[in-house]
């Protein structure tokens, strides 16, 4: 039984043990978990120090948020979760094909739209706006088109022009407007950043309305948008009209924008496209799961900001949106389990670690090899010659490989004997070396003395498979380029099975 | 040219020229301009059914230039295309673009690549099912891919990502394919499985054009060459096209690198 | 409607040139500094397809300003200058690190730096609103028309220069020129091949910073004047409406120059009429002068498209051999 643990384990060293990587990542995802629930917690007390307001007051406003008694607050909660949604939603397409710029410039372009369907009614009319902000929207890109389409210009330089130019005629419109006896009270400069608290209930079934199309044409062509965002010129090999689901994207986009806008601002609505989605991007590999957690991200992120905007007067809504957007994209660029820069470190370590263990592991075995595996043990003298590095480096590897469970010190800890496992690995790490040696001397024709180099690289990320293929394209040889055996695994494995050490040669003592 | 008339016999040659017999691919009086500057000029081309078909010619003379016209992706100045007798066909072309064309850190797995052939098949809106993943996994092993399929693209080799795109390609059923540069930045053993490929496409009576950069094997390759340099300077059979004359002709005074191929050329011409 | 007041020829057209040239003329003259200064570097930014890297740098000088004047508790130039050399710093920096170690791109990195930046400084503005001398919507489109109410006047000797952020403006802008004027040939290779700069010893890294370092500058100094978007307009409106008349770089530079000047001083005439923001309407200016320089320029405008579209000229190459038979 015990045997049969042990060959399991050395077949999972061999194939790289995954419990060992997988540590580092589940520390992070518990860092990542706990560190959400910190934030969220210190959230409301770390809110009292900002500003000039007294602690009773945020108490007060954070309870009368929470227990939802203004029909204002259910509005702007309800509100910014919803535009979270649509904006992560087609967020995700937009980080996809690289268009974060597109977003901005469209987003910046509405704001002349806005000022009209505010002039129509007079009034700040939800549905006036929105045609209005829409058309606007989708006017700039058709200048950004007809400007890349006709002139030298390039693309950056006409979405720079259309964004700035259509922000200034919004900006003249607007002050215009609010020299206007009416203007004053309009909450039309609102729109700059963004005021969750003026989210009305007509507001409201335009948010939900355009929210529930976002989620509906998504689904319903997710296979379309996918290809056309991948593989545009492949689309059209299978029958996807491209520019059709081009315009789709930018409508929808549009309207996600102009619904946002009450909420987050001009200004900074295409933080809330982007910043969600490449949230989500960094954390799956899975275009659908990148959807639905660019949605949630969306979601928290509008959540955060309504409720932070209301605990003090006046506060914008949208710069806190945006923020709440980038811790989410903060954590997940830190400690993401897959892609994190912290993950990706510690992964790095424990490789390099590894592959320090592993090479020690081989030069106790050129140890015993040398002497024909007579004797037991390897002296941590030898094993420093061997490695030419000083005894107190020996010791700390030794210690290592005993941490590890691949090797056991006796005689005060001078003497290094292999565990079963240790000695199956060490066999395996120098069977692929001269395996892969043995290969590109004959398959590949590349002279002896050339081979040790790529081979020492080689050997400690040759997968079980792969071996076996060399194996049965060298014809099971035995010996390397240089003469030396080559270690059978399947022998030693055998015999370490059944338990008849003795058989097997240089198989050190347990204790 | 290709015989229009229709035979009892349904040979696969004829089923790979389409219903009406017309040519996989023909093209007529191409002219395709990038910012006012002629890359593809007077182009004349009529396809045959069922031939391995390489396109050479010097860097910019247009190669690449040919096949995304033909597929609708750069528009066209004057002239047409035509796919099995009717323009802008391109559902029947089973296409392998360029690999730089994609961004490979987009998430999706090998198996969502490979599935992406089979959106032709299914129409709007409906999903890929169950015969759609067998057909996908029976290409992707085609290949010998198959081991991958979920996993992401970037994970991949250059050789890799490209048999991903050749299992896409031959999820599509296609009768006609357009390989762009399939060749580029990948290992022998890919070439050589790719081309294996190829042949095989071939003996079921497909008709192949493949973008090739790489003059000395393109003799080895196809059975037919285009001589492509803006506009078509030949077009055979390999080996009557490959002579050293029509060469020069195509790649001008840039055929530096072919003195073994020029010389084996003008061996092979002495010897019969 | 109300909206568009009765246009007064006398008081929107002639006026300004005289009973008022006091506040105006120091007003046109500040918008043309800021559209020159910005104009002239921001052919750089078209030419190195960085229009977008100006975009970002005009929003997250922002927090920079903000903190600065947090912490220095004053308005000084030095003060406001280091303030957004440190934001400018620091969104590089960021940008940089995010799509070096991400795969996120650059584009969505760009995006997410700049509009988190934006947030802070917004936030610290609208919180510390007493200690921080900023308005929401100054910061957006600014107030240029207070530049004549800055008084006392700078004075040097017994010269009367101006108001303050005039004379800074103008310093500025003369620095630009100055050193676009040094640096020229340093500055063209850099931006057409990197590679041949540094073959002949110019490194376009120093000059990547560097023309970022002055960008950060132009930007905060214009920041007042025109706000955080506009002045992305000052930054490609005049290079681009440029590069459509004429493909010198001599040539292209005097019409930045040019076109800064006719949009300040149009500007101010339009705001006076639509009683509007200054600032607004000096870009809106600007897009007009771009708008005529689209359709009417010999070489890139729309009229010659249209009147030129499908003519090509045959291609000289090798001659065709017929095409041996199948």
């Amino acid at each position: 039984m015990e045997d049969k643990v042990s060959l399991r384990r050395t077949t999972r060293y061999l194939d790289e043990a995954p419990s060992r990587r997988s540590s580092s990542a589940s520390i992070c995802v518990h860092l990542w978990i706990s560190l959400f629930l910190l934030l969220s917690s210190v959230g409301t007390s770390h809110a009292a120090r900002i500003g000039d307001l007294g602690e009773t007051k945020i108490l007060e406003q954070a309870i009368r948020f929470f227990t939802f008694q203004d029909p204002s607050v259910r509005y702007a909660l309800v509100g910014s979760m919803l535009l979270g949604i649509s904006c992560g939603l087609l967020g995700s397409f937009i980080v996809v094909r690289k268009m974060a710029l597109v977003g901005d410039a469209l987003s910046h372009a509405v704001l002349p739209g806005v000022a009209i369907g505010f002039l129509w009614n007079m009034s700040k009319d939800p549905v006036a706006i929105f045609i209005g902000a829409t058309i606007a929207g989708l006017l700039g890109t058709v200048v950004v088109h007809a400007i890349k389409q006709t002139t030298h210009l390039k693309e950056d330089t006409a979405l720079g022009l259309v964004l700035a130019v259509f922000f200034a005629i919004g900006i003249c419109l607007l002050t215009m407007i609010q020299r206007l006896p009416t203007g004053n009270k309009s909450g039309i400069d609102k729109f700059l950043f963004g005021q969750a608290a003026a989210i009305g209930a007509n507001d409201l079934k335009l948010m939900a309305l355009v929210t529930v199309l976002s989620v509906v044409v998504v689904y319903v062509f997710y296979k379309e948008f996918l290809v056309t965002s991948f593989d545009s010129g492949f689309a059209r090999a299978v029958n996807v009209p491209v520019q059709l689901f081009h315009y789709a994207l930018m409508l929808l986009v549009a309207f996600a924008v102009v619904i946002a806008l009450q909420a987050v601002g001009v200004v900074l609505v295409s933080a809330m496209l982007i910043t969600p989605a490449a949230a989500a991007y960094l954390l799956t590999d899975r275009m659908h799961r990148m959807l639905w957690l660019a949605s949630l991200f969306g979601l928290i992120a509008g959540a955060a900001g309504a409720f932070f905007s209301f605990l003090g007067p006046n506060l914008p809504t949208g710069p806190f949106m945006v923020l709440g957007a980038t811790s989410v994209f903060t954590l997940a660029f830190v400690l993401g389990p897959k892609h994190g820069v912290l993950t990706r470190w510690l992964r790095q370590r424990s490789r390099s670690s590894r592959t320090k263990r592993e090479n020690t592991l081989k030069s106790i075995y050129h140890v015993l090899e040398a002497r024909d595996f007579k004797g037991d043990g390897v002296s941590l003298r030898e094993l420093a010659e061997r490695r030419r590095e000083t005894v107190e480096e020996a010791n700390l590897q030794a210690a290592q490989l005993a941490k590890h469970d691949l090797a056991t010190l006796h005689e005060e800890g001078n003497v290094i004997f292999l565990t079963p496992i240790g000695f199956q690995l060490a066999a395996a790490i120098v069977r692929n070396h001269r395996i892969w040696e043995l290969y590109l001397t004959n398959q590949a024709q590349i002279a002896s003395d050339h081979v040790h180099e790529d081979a020492e690289k080689i050997e400690h990320v040759l997968g079980e498979e792969v071996v076996r293929e060399l194996e049965r394209k060298l014809g099971y040889a035995t010996t390397d380029p240089h003469g030396r055996a080559i270690p059978n695994l399947d022998e030693i494995r055998r015999a370490a099975a059944s338990g008849s050490h003795d058989t097997l040669v240089g198989y050190g003592k347990r204790p | 040219m290709i015989s229009p008339v229709k035979s009892g016999a349904k040979n696969t040659n004829d089923r790979a020229s389409g219903e009406s017999g017309a040519p996989p691919l023909e093209v007529h009086d191409l002219t395709v301009a990038y910012h006012k500057k002629p890359v593809l000029w007077g182009v004349d081309l009529v396809v045959p059914p069922g031939k391995l078909i390489g396109i050479v010619g010097p860097n910019g003379a247009g190669k690449s230039t040919l096949i995304k016209a033909a597929m609708g992706l750069l528009p066209i100045n004057s002239g047409w295309v035509k796919i099995f007798g009717k323009e802008k066909n391109y559902r029947r072309v089973g296409y392998v673009p360029q690999r730089e064309s994609v961004d490979w850190d987009f998430p999706v797995s090998v198996m969502d690549v490979v599935l992406m052939g089979r959106y032709g098949h299914l129409g709007l809106i409906k999903r890929p099912g169950k015969r759609d993943r067998e057909i996908a996994r029976d290409c992707l092993d085609k290949v010998k891919m198959l081991p991958y399929a979920n996993r992401q693209i970037s994970n991949l080799s250059g050789g890799q990502q490209q048999r991903v795109y050749l299992a896409r390609a031959l999820a599509q059923e296609s009768d006609l394919y357009f390989m762009d540069e399939p060749f580029a930045g990948v290992d022998a053993a890919t070439e050589s499985a790719i081309i294996e490929l190829l042949h095989e496409l071939k003996s079921r009576g497909k008709t192949i054009l493949v973008v090739h950069h790489d003059l000395p094997t393109a003799r080895n390759y196809f059975d037919m060459l285009l001589l492509l340099n803006m506009r078509v300077v030949a077009f055979g059979p390999t080996d009557e096209v490959f002579t050293y004359e029509l060469l020069q002709k195509t790649y001008g005074g840039r055929l530096t690198i072919l003195s073994e191929v020029a010389e084996a050329v003008r061996q092979r011409g002495d010897g019969g | 409607m109300n909206l568009i007041p009765p246009f007064n020829f006398h008081d929107v057209v002639i006026a300004p040139w005289t009973t008022q040239i006091g506040s105006f003329g120091w007003i046109a003259l500040m918008g043309f500094f800021v559209a020159a200064a910005c104009g002239l570097i921001g052919n750089y930014l078209i030419l190195r397809r960085m229009a977008l890297v100006g975009d970002a740098i005009s929003h997250s000088v922002l927090p920079g300003l903000a903190i600065a004047f947090l912490l220095a508790n004053s308005r000084s130039s030095t003060v406001m200058f280091l303030g957004a050399l440190g934001a400018g710093i620091v969104t590089t920096l960021i940008i940089e690190v995010i799509h070096r170690k991400s795969r996120v791109k650059q584009d969505a990195a760009i995006g997410i730096t700049f509009s988190s930046l934006f947030a802070i400084g917004v936030i610290i503005i609208s919180v510390f609103a007493s200690k921080v001398d900023l308005d929401q919507d100054c910061v957006l489109y600014g107030e240029i028309g207070n530049v004549p109410l800055e008084v006392p006047f700078v004075t040097v000797g017994p010269l009367t220069l101006g108001p303050e952020s005039v004379v800074r403006m103008g310093l500025v802008t003369a620095g630009v020129a100055l050193l676009i004027g040094f640096f020229y040939k340093e500055l063209l290779i850099s931006s057409f091949d990197p590679a041949l700069a540094m073959s002949v010893g110019i490194n376009p890294t120093i000059i990547h910073y560097t023309l970022m370092a002055v960008l950060s500058m132009v930007v905060v100094s214009a920041f007042e004047s025109v706000g955080a978007i506009l002045v992305i307009a000052m930054l490609v409106l005049p290079g681009a409406t440029a590069s459509l008349l004429s493909h010198r770089m001599g040539l292209i530079f005097a019409i930045t120059i040019l076109h800064a000047a006719l949009s300040s001083v149009l500007g101010v005439h339009l705001g006076l009429w639509l009683n509007c923001s200054l600032a607004g309407a000096m870009v809106v200016m600007g897009a007009a002068l771009f708008a005529l320089a689209w359709l009417f320029s010999p070489m890139h405008g729309l009229i010659r498209w249209w009147m030129r579209r499908g003519a090509l000229e045959e291609p000289e190459t090798a001659s065709v051999t017929s095409s041996t038979p199948i």
